[in-house]
């Protein structure tokens, strides 16, 4: 059995008086993707919120190749945090408007691989070209792209620093079907090639049964079942 | 009796030196009675054409053709005319509900606010408005009346903006996305208020989404649109369960349990259109015709198609 890339056990939070989950539990192994179900306001987002830091859960532990990222020193984890990713519900918030997508792509490259600027541009270029852009989308503003292509940078920028897990919160919930294929379709294609591990969080069911490997139900605060799917692309 | 009849409508917006074509000499009637479904991806022109029937879109942008109301062009009317029929006799329920709402008013102020004259006519219109909101399944509407937006969960703040949409009786109801980003069992809901709109209170709407489900359920006819103009229009029954345009069903074919297989490459840039049909360099059946010659809409089996393939048929 291979040792998993994230390790949630026990995760509880609790916003003053109401709880939003408590002893939540799963894993998830490389190469996986692992769904979670779960009705709006069940707090599946905050789930996701909290493996990637932006929240502090009131109880249970986040391991990261065995380690628990909720004792870490900051510094430590901010060493972790490229490693572990994440996609925003709405697309046309995750950039920068005032920097031109291909700026916006390159950013975590700049502030983390150390490359010079040819080698930079390069790297920028590639990822481009991975997940899909053309060189007309790179030249524009935000403002001036679709929710699709807005999708397609996001995923071009969390590829830069090569992470190992990726939290997905309803990637593809503002997009409109055909495009939502697409995106859905490029994350499957990272993942064969990269062999990153994805939280998909969605409360669209047919999706989840279409990608993910297996599905784990929020329901009251607390998961429910497992289910195993077989029909994702696993490595 | 068609109540709506539009023709030949183009807009375009000046993007620099260049043109952005949004909307392509697109026609169509609506009648009395009917919900008419634009279905589309992003950017294929459907909010565009909601907006520009009540002239609500930038200054910039440069409208052409004809859009009949009740005998009147209403691309044509003055400012003080056009407003006796904003939200009156045409309503718009925009896109995003919580955009829509103002942030920092309670509900029932933006509610009060749609009702013109003195406090007696304004303290009438909200007694309608929460009979209203209580047939569209708004529980306890007095007490959501002291909440803020933020507040209501997004099938609550939906619900609100179709209450507020409604609340002069209009003629044509134009909702715009209005299952966007919700979860199935807010979309199931609002199923139910656009039958129960349809059905009980009889009302003609113009419904622009991409929620196919929400089509099939609640539309009589569908236009397809695709880069701008109509590719197929018909029954919506028809549309959606034999649809002839290769754009169509391709669109089908993506959604999750039909497969989730996406459409290969993207819509074309709207400043410079590809010659011959705009599809063609995404359709599995383009032929040598497709990439020369600009395909006109033609009438095919009852309906209306813009294929070269399927006029050689």
């Amino acid at each position: 059995m291979p040792l998993p890339v994230l390790e949630v056990n026990g995760l509880a939070m609790r916003f003053r008086t109401s709880e939003v989950f408590k002893n939540v539990s799963f894993s998830v192994t490389r190469g996986e993707t692992l769904g979670l179900f779960g009705k709006s306001g069940s707090g599946k987002t905050t789930i996701g919120r909290c493996i990637v830091g932006l929240e502090k859960p009131t109880g249970g532990e986040i391991l990261v190749q065995g380690v628990d990222i909720l004792k870490m020193e900051k510094k430590e984890f901010r060493k972790l945090r490229p490693k572990i990713q994440m996609i925003f519900q709405h697309p046309e918030t995750s950039l920068d408007p005032r920097m031109k997508a291909f700026e916006n792509l390159i950013e975590p490259l700049k502030l983390h691989s150390g490359l010079k600027r040819d080698a930079l541009m390069k790297r920028g270029e590639e990822l481009a070209e991975l997940t899909g852009l053309r060189p007309e989308h790179l030249a524009r503003y935000p403002g001036h792209l679709s929710g699709g292509e807005i999708q397609r940078i996001v995923l071009a920028r969390i590829m830069a620093l090569s992470p190992d897990f990726i939290v997905a919160d309803e990637p593809t919930s503002m997009l409109d079907v055909s495009v939502q294929a697409q995106i859905l379709r490029l994350m499957q294609k990272l993942q064969r090639e990269t062999g990153v591990s994805y939280l998909l969080i969605s409360h669209d069911l047919e999706v989840l049964k279409k990608v993910c490997h297996r599905i784990a139900y929020l329901e009251n605060g607390t998961i429910t079942s497992i289910e195993n799917i077989n029909r994702g692309i696993k490595i | 009796m068609s109540l709506l009849e539009i023709k030949d409508l183009s807009i375009e917006f000046p993007a620099g030196e260049n043109t952005v074509k949004a909307v392509s000499h697109v026609s169509f009637e609506i009648r009395e009675g009917e919900t008419f479904g634009i279905i589309g991806e992003s950017g294929s022109g459907k909010s565009v054409i909601g907006l520009a029937l009540l002239r609500l879109l930038p200054a910039n942008a440069k409208v052409s053709g004809t859009v009949f109301f009740q005998g009147q062009d209403l691309l044509s009317l003055k400012p003080s005319e056009l407003r006796k029929i904003r939200g009156k006799k045409i309503s718009l329920m925009p896109q995003n509900p919580a955009g829509a709402l103002n942030p920092v008013l309670k509900n029932g102020l933006q509610m009060e606010d749609v009702f013109e004259g003195n406090r007696a006519e304004k303290k009438e219109g909200m007694k309608k408005a929460l009979k209203l909101m209580k047939q569209l399944f708004l529980r306890n509407p007095e007490k959501l009346c002291t909440l803020y937006p933020h507040q209501l969960s997004g099938g609550m703040r939906q619900r609100l903006t179709a209450c507020i949409s409604l609340s002069f009786e209009p003629e044509i109801l134009i909702a715009d996305e209005p299952t966007k980003g919700l979860d199935p069992e807010a979309k199931a809901g609002a199923v139910d208020i656009f039958n129960k709109i349809k059905t009980e209170y009889e009302k003609t709407m113009l419904l622009i989404t991409h929620d196919l489900d929400l089509a099939l359920e609640v539309c009589d006819q569908i236009a397809v649109m695709y880069a701008g103009e109509i590719v197929e229009l018909d029954l919506a029954s028809k549309v959606l369960s034999t649809p002839l345009h290769p754009y169509t069903k391709g669109l089908i074919r993506a959604q999750p349990r039909n497969g989730l297989v996406p459409l290969s490459g993207q819509s074309p840039s709207r400043i410079k259109l590809p010659e011959g049909c705009f599809f063609h360099e995404r359709c599995r059946y383009s032929g040598f015709e497709c990439s020369r010659k600009h395909p006109e809409i033609k009438n095919y089996k009852g309906g209306l198609i813009r294929c070269h393939f399927l006029s050689l048929k």
